[in-house]
């Protein structure tokens, strides 16, 4: 086991206030809430608050106080606990990625708090509230250094670019967004919605919608149902009239713009300085204005990778890459989503950038696309068919007469749909890998590299084995929050069969190495 | 990677059913489902018959859906599990196993040797009865994080689970 055992190391000094400021702010918004609501009934909300703090700041300081952790041989050992002991001792090799965040406070002192990640999924490993800046970096090298100590007897048939890689070289870019690229991806992404749920959650806390809702009906206090009011308003009267067609859509022109300025506004808060590094085996991501964030993934790790656009995209000659790791980004640990690996690049440069993220898969230059069964139109069009009917049916309930002008025009874009849809979709095997894309407007492409792929399997419905087709899908670690799987619809039923069989005799040849 | 198996080994690349006790276990299994909903649902419709004030004629429907459900549990207890028998087949060689499953979505599970992460054979109270297992597969995936194959004899099951863990040749990866 391990050879060698580090001296032990302890958090910063200042730990505990941060680690007991992440629970004040849990108590910020109801705090706040207390402030405004019993402000004019006595002050003796100070006298509660100031209660629940003490047993917070003891919990804090015991646990900052006793958390201490290790650099051994082969793996970190992390001793934690006071009343409760515990020891945990991470192998370097199984580490998935090592993350970092700084908001304004932490980068006044000069330190960051930490997340170990594993494939274990959901909580990190070891959760560092704070780490001084050096000691970070002193953990980056320890933990990369084991790695390749700990790889190198691993003479698998997996990855070949875990062998032989580069002492630790100086790190070269592979992606820098500039402040207009951060922008641009602000505006083409839309992720104003975020920032306008966020305040309207925040508004309903102190009930502010309902003030104003009443002092739009004279004082009369409407309550959730507003909606259902407006629409059984409109309705009760024989339809919609035109004029409150064009002023809802006049409203909704106008909503669009603000969440794409919004979301503007949240990219450059959010990615200012997105920068991608290589250093060695590992991916170095770091952004943020006032909060910067750092993370860092092992090459390795990449299970999937997604290159994905949309009509905005394209009008800007920009894609999005995604990658997925098998680490623990569970959906409630952290409170957003991992960010692209490259939130926006020119698509010309794209093939670069996966050579150097995948440089076992060949990617580059023109892929031969397999297509799938010449049929398939057809089956994809009764799917959006039934979509457009059951919207017919929609629109005839609500609209009465109007409707007769849209059904014509959905069930066009019906088959439109269908046909677009099948003639993108497309799949090829490419050097260790194999790659899917579909979409229409939206498009997106997942490459998953055989040594990643976990299970195969093939299914058929009843439609499809009437159709004589049926399709495979790519089963992968971490897959649950992926923005695109490999599942390949509407193959002929012979080219599933042997594309299974192939799939499943590559990844059986490959040793899995998280 | 080669097979390490000297005995006649259960990686013949040959397809196979299910153990055909296992018919009966899934009968079984059926009729048990059937005793507890049936009376459940009888009582559930004497209710409905006496706290409701609705026409006679509605409460016959009643009666008349819950003879109609009743015989479609009856005809799935005793009929069902030998259809479904039919689509159940595996087939194991040295790379890993393939499991075809369903009858009318039909599937096709094909799990790697190399990708399995460790496996569970499960006997519950009725198995045990009709000495069968369930090899339950784990893998690191995710929608098929767990692959299971029922109706197996417990000694072929453990034969099987032994051919399927990482032997010697894994000892060295660092996948859990």
């Amino acid at each position: 086991m391990p050879p060698t055992t580090g001296p032990e190391r302890r958090l910063h000094p200042s730990s505990f206030v941060f680690s007991m400021g992440r629970h004040l702010k849990a108590l910020l918004v109801p705090g706040a809430a207390v402030i405004f609501t019993a402000g004019s009934s006595g002050r003796d909300w100070e006298v509660w608050l100031m209660g629940l703090l003490i047993p917070y700041a003891a919990a804090a300081l015991a646990r900052s106080l006793s958390f201490r952790y290790r650099f051994d041989g082969e793996e970190m050992v992390v001793r934690k606990g006071w009343i409760f002991r515990s020891e945990r001792h991470i192998p370097y090799a199984r580490i998935q990625n090592i993350d970092a965040v700084q908001n304004v406070f932490h980068r006044l002192l000069r330190v960051a708090e930490v997340r170990v990640e594993t494939a274990s999924g959901g909580e990190p490993e070891a959760t560092m509230t704070v780490l001084p800046e050096d000691a970070l970096e002193e953990m980056r090298r320890f933990v990369f250094a084991g790695r390749q100590a700990g790889a190198a007897p691993v003479a698998a048939g997996d990855d070949a670019a875990a062998a032989p890689a580069a002492p630790a070289a100086a790190a070269d870019v592979l992606l820098r967004l500039s402040p207009r690229e951060v922008l641009l991806y602000g505006f083409i992404e839309s992720r104003g919605a975020i920032v306008m749920a966020g305040g309207a959650g925040l508004l309903w806390e102190f009930g502010v919608f309902d003030r104003i809702f009443a002092s739009m009906n004279d004082g009369e206090l409407v309550q959730r149902g507003l909606l259902r009011q407006i629409v059984r308003g409109t309705l009760g009267q024989g339809g919609v009239s035109p004029r409150i067609v064009l002023q809802t859509l006049a409203g909704f022109l106008v909503l669009l713009l603000v969440l794409r300025v919004l979301s503007m506004a949240w990219a450059f808060f959010r990615l200012h300085g997105f920068t991608l590094r290589r250093a060695g085996e590992d991916l170095r991501v770091d952004y943020g204005l006032l909060t910067r964030i750092s993370g860092t993934i092992p090459l390795q790790r990449i299970q999937t990778l997604t290159v994905s656009d949309s009509p905005l995209h394209r009008l800007f000659g920009r894609v999005s890459v995604h990658v997925d790791t098998a680490g623990g980004d569970g959906g409630e640990a952290k409170p957003t989503k991992r960010e692209p690996i490259a939130p926006l690049i020119a698509s010309r440069d794209i093939d670069g950038l996966i050579g150097s993220l995948l440089p076992t898969v060949a990617l580059t230059g023109d892929i031969r696309w397999e297509r799938v069964h010449p049929r398939a139109s057809r089956r994809a069009f009764i799917r959006t068919a039934v979509v457009a009917t059951i919207g017919s049916l929609f629109l005839l309930f609500i609209l009465r007469w109007w409707a007769l002008a849209a059904v014509p025009i959905l069930y066009a874009w019906a088959a439109i749909y269908a046909l677009k849809y099948v003639a993108n979709l497309g799949w090829s095997i490419v050097g260790d890998g194999i790659v899917f894309k579909s979409g229409w407007l939206w498009r997106r492409m997942t490459v998953a590299r055989f040594a990643k792929i976990q299970v195969v399997t093939r299914a058929a419905s009843p439609f499809d084995r009437r159709t004589g087709m049926a399709s495979v899908k790519v089963d992968t670690a971490g897959a649950a929050n992926a923005e695109h799987a490999v599942e390949i619809p509407f193959l002929p039923s012979e080219t599933a069969s042997t594309l299974t069989a192939t799939l499943y005799a590559h990844a059986a040849q490959t040793a899995f190495r998280w | 990677m080669t097979s390490l198996d000297t005995e006649p080994s259960v990686a013949d690349g040959l397809e196979h059913s299910l153990d055909p006790s296992w018919i009966e276990l899934q009968r079984l299994v059926g009729w048990i489902v059937f005793a507890v909903l049936v009376p459940m649902l009888l009582i559930g419709v004497a209710i409905t018959a006496l706290v409701s004030q609705l026409p006679w004629w509605v409460n016959g429907l009643l009666l008349v859906a819950w003879a109609g459900v009743g015989i479609g549990l009856a005809w799935l207890a005793q009929r069902w599990p030998a259809i479904e028998f039919k689509y159940f087949r595996y087939r194991l060689d040295a790379l890993g196993i393939d499991i075809r499953a369903g009858v009318v979505w039909r599937r096709l599970i094909s799990v790697p040797r190399s990708r399995v992460q460790h496996i569970d054979v499960l006997q519950g109270p009725i198995e045990r009865r009709f000495a069968l297992a369930t090899l339950s597969i784990y893998t690191a995936g995710t929608e098929f994080a767990k692959v299971d194959l029922p109706g197996l004899p417990y000694a072929r099951a453990v034969k099987i689970r032994d051919h399927l863990l990482p032997g010697r040749e894994h000892a060295a990866d660092d996948g859990t």
